[in-house]
């Protein structure tokens, strides 16, 4: 069984869970103490990742240290209609959007661990270069939706959606506020619409699809 | 002439059953429309803690708080409140609603007390909105060839057309936002890039 090293609040392991939901695939989580404990710095976590992050994928020999490389093994794996379409300008327009997902982490994420677990860090930077990549995904996404598209990539969704995805929902932990950015909006009310989308804390279904409560 | 109605985003980024964030002038609202398409505009304050009711979620013809699920029907009158199940609120628990209305594809707020319709922009289609830190004056610096205050319209020149603008400025306290329209015949997504070079133009007339 592929085993993911998780931590429940981090925006990169979250990712690595909703792939595997949405491919349908069962991961046996390994739970880590990256807060407080800071278990992913230890000694014995280094011998797995000398980089000390999280999340690590390990299935048989393989271990993957990076998330963007995971939703590509899952998606290989599970649910190859989430590479996007087989053309070489799909290919690299997924490609660029897993590489644009870094930029979101090291803004919006790193704003995000600043007013959460108090990580260092220049708070105005962090969060003027998340509105920088935020308008920057912002006018792809109005262009996209001229062309008649809800996703980043092709007719369908794909791993390009699930790489930016989760640093863009949580991005209100850093002091980042997505009023001004309706196309995202949208966008991201598709990708919680999902089938077997999960959540985490701070992300959440659309209530509007789950029934009301019932009265007892 | 000025207007009472401050344009607050476009109907096509308000689908139905969705909630967003609306702004007029320093009140904050709800602008919400029900499955049935049926809008609504209301002070971004829960009667119950005062809450953000834009953070909420709609569910058929009515608007959920998030905070603790009071519920609310398109008049603005509470309906439900999970923690009583079986007590009909009170009249007097309502959100405070303003006017909102669709027009020409613009969704428009103002003070309930409003009597006056809202400016009719016939034959233009809608672009899209985007918000710029800086104010009016650095937007006017940036391009001469528009012209007005609440409602800017010019001709602007790209890719070697004339293109037929309209800029519907909302304040915010930090900037602008602006809901674009274009001329019928323009096509979209060069008008989309027209405007985010022009922010940057207006932006960096600030900066200087
Ligand atoms: S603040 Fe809205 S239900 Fe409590």
């Amino acid at each position: 069984m592929i085993r993911l090293y998780d931590y429940v609040l981090s925006a990169s392991c979250y990712k690595v869970r909703l792939m595997a939901s949405l491919v349908g695939l069962k991961l046996e989580h390994e739970a880590v103490d990256f807060h407080p404990g800071l278990e992913h710095k230890s000694a014995a976590f280094r011998q797995m990742n000398p980089a000390g992050t999280l999340p690590v994928l390990m299935d048989g020999d393989l271990i993957l240290t990076e998330s963007t490389a995971m939703l590509v093994y899952l998606a290989r794996m599970s649910g190859p209609e989430w590479l996007g379409p087989d053309t070489p300008q799909a290919l690299a327009q997924v490609q660029q959007w897993l590489a644009f997902s870094g930029r979101l982490a090291a803004s919006l994420g790193r704003a995000r661990l600043h007013d959460m677990l108090l990580y260092p860090g220049d708070i105005d930077a962090l969060r003027r270069d998340g509105h920088d990549a935020l308008r920057e995904l912002e006018a792809a996404l109005t262009e996209r939706r001229f062309a008649g598209r809800d996703w980043l990539v092709g007719d369908a969704p794909s791993i390009a959606d699930i790489a930016c995805f989760p640093n863009v929902a949580l991005s209100q932990d850093g002091g980042v506020v997505l009023d001004d950015y309706p196309a995202i909006r949208l966008w991201s009310l598709s990708i919680r619409s999902l089938d077997r989308f999960v959540e985490m804390p701070g992300i959440h279904r659309l209530h509007e699809l789950r029934p009301a409560p019932v009265e007892v | 002439m000025t207007t009472r109605w401050i344009a607050t985003g476009l109907c096509h980024d308000l689908p139905n059953g969705v909630v967003m964030a609306g702004r007029w002038h320093d009140t904050e609202l709800a602008v919400w429309r029900s499955a049935s398409g049926k809008l609504a505009a209301w002070k971004d304050r829960c009667p119950h803690r005062g809450m953000r009711l834009s953070h909420g979620f709609v569910r058929g013809e009515t608007l959920s708080c998030i905070y603790h699920g009071w519920v609310y029907g398109t008049d603005g009158g509470c309906k439900h409140i999970p923690a009583h199940p079986s007590l009909v609120p009170p009249k007097a628990i309502r959100a405070e609603a303003f006017s909102c209305v669709a027009l020409d594809g613009v969704l428009w707020l103002a003070p309930a007390d409003v009597s006056e319709a809202p400016p009719r922009l016939g034959g233009l289609r809608p672009v899209r909105s985007l918000s710029l830190t800086c104010g009016l004056a650095a937007l006017m610096a940036a391009e001469s060839a528009l012209a007005g205050k609440d409602i800017l319209r010019g001709s602007v020149t790209f890719g070697g057309h004339a293109v037929e603008i309209c800029l519907l400025v909302q304040p915010k306290p930090d900037g602008i936002t602006l809901h674009a329209l274009c001329g019928a015949s323009a096509d979209l997504v060069a008008v989309s890039r027209w405007l985010e070079a022009l922010r940057f133009k207006a932006e960096e007339k600030v900066a200087e």
